[in-house]
């Protein structure tokens, strides 16, 4: 009952930090200079071109109605209609999102899969030349911005050795998993491996770095604590003592990380969308910014907004879960 | 502050008269000249006075044989160039280039209006598909509901219009086979045997007028065309009776219509528009076209298929993919990854990438867009036109051409672009003259005046680049100084459109694309009395103007 309490007590926060978000979202357009009409209209529009344009984007209205009418369509799904690029914006979002997902799941499992060993690698050969250069790894990996880091690979990887593409998504995952499944064929999971895999290391570089330091020095904290000693004292193999009970422990703090980086990934992968043009909400915002293309760029911050926020609350339920002290708290 | 906006306004009534909208037309192609050679010395084509206010005579920089008394529309267009070009409306920048990367796996050839018709492209690589990446993608699929450049190229690969372009921008036949003036405000065109749509019916009379229609009226196939004003002029179209042909009317002569036809208006079939949603229509293709739509990702890409029933030459590539990358970088490594035969818009700075690898090459071809610093008549100091010459003079605009853009776009003196129907081929671009200058400077009166240049961000290839050498060479004069200052161009757009000089900032930087290869469509919206977009006005080139749209194109028939 506790952590049921714990829980909606998050999502009640939650839902005040959505409204927020799409408060803020709304204000935007109304604090940068310029009107959305005169991107709409061309430089000859007339006078009552634009009136016309105002008025079916509801611009003529007083702020407050506005407000009231975009809170009541995000509501029911509805982020408005955009004009630039004549579709719902909606539609152009949550086609984007999977993308988006994808590319920051891709991202985190490769994060997960290189961080975790080098870290745990790093800390039970303390001062070894794998340590060190498991340290500079990571010290490269936090200070390298992704995107120079991004067209770097690109540069040599696909313009010089062929060996990835430069850009775009391919057939996605799914293609992948469909061709693969129709036809026994691997070539669409190959494909899609040409385009994934530099945007994904360009993403999940920073993660990496970050996860293996986290690892490494909670693995030497809890490698130094008195019940590692005593299960030692107890005659564990050296293995068991490492990945069963110093690693348990320090994947605790780690795991929370995870969670919360995977929705700086979800927000945050604007940069690497944008060099590897892949076809994600990062570029969509992107896009919209040049297009000032107000409907989707509200749509698509609102998404991103809310994303960050269920993970969050998913994040603080598992951790609730794990750690029953927080919900006393 | 002295007005001298007044004194034209009796003059206004007529341009609009004249060009319904004064702002899409006029008949495309030649520039025509106005006879003479040699230059440097005093205007006498049309120059100096008569603006409203102070007379510009004597201090113009070219001087040629003169068109003494202009009878065709293309010699009044030149003379008022003249006489823009010494009253000096503008500081004169440049002409813009497209700069295009080309895969040595296909050959073409760059157009001038920016189109890149995949009909052209010839892939010679040993592949049978081509694929092109441009800065963005489609806004929609309807041919009828879009404005820019990156839409049409994605459209003009399944819809054909009337009349096309060549790639120096001469009108030709498209589903027209013929066209001529019937009488003032009416020409007919031939409706050419033949052309299928992709979905196998054959084009009518009826789909044709159906389509000119729905651009010019909103109560026509359930759409308010922001494409109206691109046929300005134009008030509607109808079948002939008992004839394979379609009438066009327009309010007054209209004399640059074929012109507009040769750039805008495709033709979509009635049945299929009134069949079907707007949704549907955006999503789907059915043209005469080359190509026909073979899959559509909205915001990725559109693929086509060379159409199999085409009823002209058919395409060279079996297949095309347009897709579009917005950063320039990564349009570029698409061209040199292989994963793309074609690459628009490769800024200065990517060039050299290009040109040093062996698989591409770089494609340069003028656009027709012009680029300027508007400096309002009715305000001082801009209101003498010592002063706007002397601000001519202080620019070194060869230098910018050179160090900014890398030498990919051409000085301009006046503000018709060289190929465009009007161009005045006597009249060079100021060159700089510093003393002379600061002398104009003197004798305007106006010496020790502090400007402020009011640039777009990003809007105009190196805009701030340009502005700030601008600026710079201005601020090198001894007795003016000059800063720049940086705007958001829908905030600057909205001070310009207004309709209102008054409302538009003192001197500004703006570009001017003209697809219609037509003087009067800079003329008539940027330097008239009565344009939207105007930031001066003076009786000799309104009259001038006035002259020029009461007389028929030089194209009137094909």
């Amino acid at each position: 009952m506790a952590l049921g309490r714990f829980v909606l007590k998050r999502a009640l926060q939650g839902i005040v930090v959505v409204w927020g978000v799409v408060t803020v979202v709304f204000g935007l357009r109304f604090i940068t200079p310029g009107s959305p009409i005169n991107v709409i209209a061309p430089l000859d529009a007339s006078a009552e071109t634009k009136r016309a344009i105002a008025q079916e984007l509801g611009l003529d209205e007083p702020l407050y109605v506005q407000y009231a009418d975009y809170v009541v369509g995000l509501l029911q799904g509805d982020m408005g209609y955009s004009y630039i690029s004549n579709t719902q914006a909606s539609s152009q979002v949550f086609a984007r999102l999977p993308a988006t997902l994808e590319l920051a799941v891709v991202a985190t499992i490769v994060a997960i899969a290189i961080s975790i060993p080098l870290g745990v690698l790093s800390a039970t050969r303390r001062n070894e030349p794998a340590d060190y250069g498991a340290t500079l790894f990571s010290l490269g990996g936090i200070s390298t911005p992704n995107f120079w880091l991004g067209i770097m690979l690109v540069l040599v990887f696909a313009v010089q050795l062929e060996v990835f593409k430069t850009s775009g998504r391919g057939p996605g995952f799914g293609g992948a998993l469909a061709t693969l499944l129709t036809s026994g064929s691997v070539d669409g999971l190959l494909t899609w491996l040409s385009y994934i895999t530099l945007p994904a290391i360009t993403l999940g570089t920073y993660f990496t770095a970050l996860v293996t330091r986290l690892t490494r020095s909670g693995m030497l904290d809890e490698l130094g604590q008195s019940y590692i000693k005593a299960v030692r004292a107890k005659g564990l193999p050296e293995t068991l003592v490492r990945y069963k009970h110093a690693l348990r422990n320090t994947l605790i703090p780690v795991i929370t990380v995870l969670g919360l980086q995977l929705g700086t990934l979800i927000g945050g992968a604007v940069i690497t969308e944008a060099v590897f043009d892949w076809p994600g909400l990062g570029t969509l915002v992107i896009n919209s910014i040049t297009a000032r293309d107000w409907p989707i760029l509200q749509g698509s911050l609102v998404v991103i907004g809310v994303g960050f926020v269920l993970i969050n609350l998913a994040v603080d339920t598992l951790y609730a879960y794990v750690n029953p002290q927080v919900v006393h708290e | 502050m002295s007005g001298n906006h007044g004194n034209a306004i009796g003059r206004r009534r007529y341009l609009k008269a004249a060009s319904a909208a004064a702002l899409a037309s006029t008949v495309a192609g030649c520039a025509g000249g106005d006879g003479g050679g040699g230059n440097d010395s005093e205007s006498t084509d049309g120059g100096g006075g008569g603006n409203g206010t102070t007379a510009a005579g004597g201090t113009g920089t070219e001087t040629q044989a003169a068109i003494e008394n202009p009878e065709t529309r293309g010699e009044f267009l030149q003379v008022a160039n003249r006489a823009l070009h010494d009253q000096a409306p503008w500081v004169y920048l440049n002409r813009q280039y497209s700069v295009y990367g080309v895969a040595n796996r296909i050959e073409w050839e760059a157009r001038r209006d920016e189109r890149i018709d995949g009909r052209a492209i010839e892939p010679t690589g040993g592949g049978d598909t081509v694929t092109i990446t441009q800065s963005q993608m489609d806004s929609g699929l309807d041919p009828q509901d879009h404005r820019e450049t990156p839409t049409d190229n994605i459209v003009l690969q399944a819809y054909e219009g009337l009349l096309t372009r060549d790639a120096e921008g001469t009108i030709t036949t498209e589903l027209a086979s013929d066209y001529e003036r019937i009488e003032p405000g009416r020409v007919r065109f031939t409706i050419r045997e033949g052309p299928t749509f992709h979905n196998g019916d054959p084009l009518t009379p009826e789909d044709v007028a159906f389509s000119v229609n729905r651009i010019v009226n909103d109560d026509v196939g359930g759409l308010v065309s922001p494409q109206s004003d691109q046929l300005a002029g134009v008030t509607g179209a109808q079948v002939v009776d008992g004839e394979r042909a379609v009438d066009v009317m327009s309010d007054g002569i209209n004399p640059i219509v074929f012109a507009l036809f040769a750039s805008y208006g495709d033709m979509m079939q009635k049945s299929w528009v009134q069949n079907n949603d707007g949704a549907y229509i955006n999503t789907h293709m059915n043209g005469t076209g080359p190509f026909r739509l073979a899959n559509y990702q909205e915001g990725v890409q559109v693929v086509y298929e060379r159409a199999p029933d085409y009823w002209g030459e058919p395409a060279s590539a079996a297949g095309l993919t347009i897709q579009a990358a917005g950063e320039s970088s990564t349009r570029v490594n698409q061209l040199l990854g292989g994963e793309a035969d074609l690459a628009v818009n490769v800024p200065p700075q990517d060039v050299n990438r290009v040109r040093n690898a062996d698989s591409a090459a770089i494609s340069p071809v003028p656009s027709t867009r012009v680029v300027f610093n508007a400096m309002r008549y009715d305000l001082e100091p801009f209101s003498s036109p010592e002063f706007r010459q002397a601000m001519n003079y202080a620019i070194d605009i060869e230098s910018i051409v050179e160090n900014v853009l890398s030498g990919f776009a051409d000085a301009t003196g006046q503000p018709t672009l060289e190929g465009f129907t009007g161009f005045n081929s006597n009249v060079e671009p100021y060159p700089q003259n510093v003393e002379r200058a600061e002398r104009l400077v003197e004798e305007s009166g106006f010496a020790g005046e502090q400007l402020t240049l009011h640039t777009p961000v990003g809007r105009y290839l190196k805009d701030v680049e340009i502005a700030q050498a601008v600026a710079n060479q201005i601020d090198q004069l001894g007795n003016v100084s000059c800063e720049v200052r940086q705007r958001e161009f829908s905030a600057l757009a909205g001070e310009v459109t207004t309709g209102n000089i008054e409302d538009k900032p003192p001197f500004y930087l703006l570009g001017w694309g003209n697809a219609t290869f037509d003087a009067s469509q800079t003329i008539i919206p940027l330097v008239t009395s009565d344009g939207e977009l105007t930031s001066y006005g003076s009786d000799r080139v309104d009259s001038l103007l006035q002259e020029a749209q009461s007389l028929p194109g030089n194209q009137e028939s094909g």
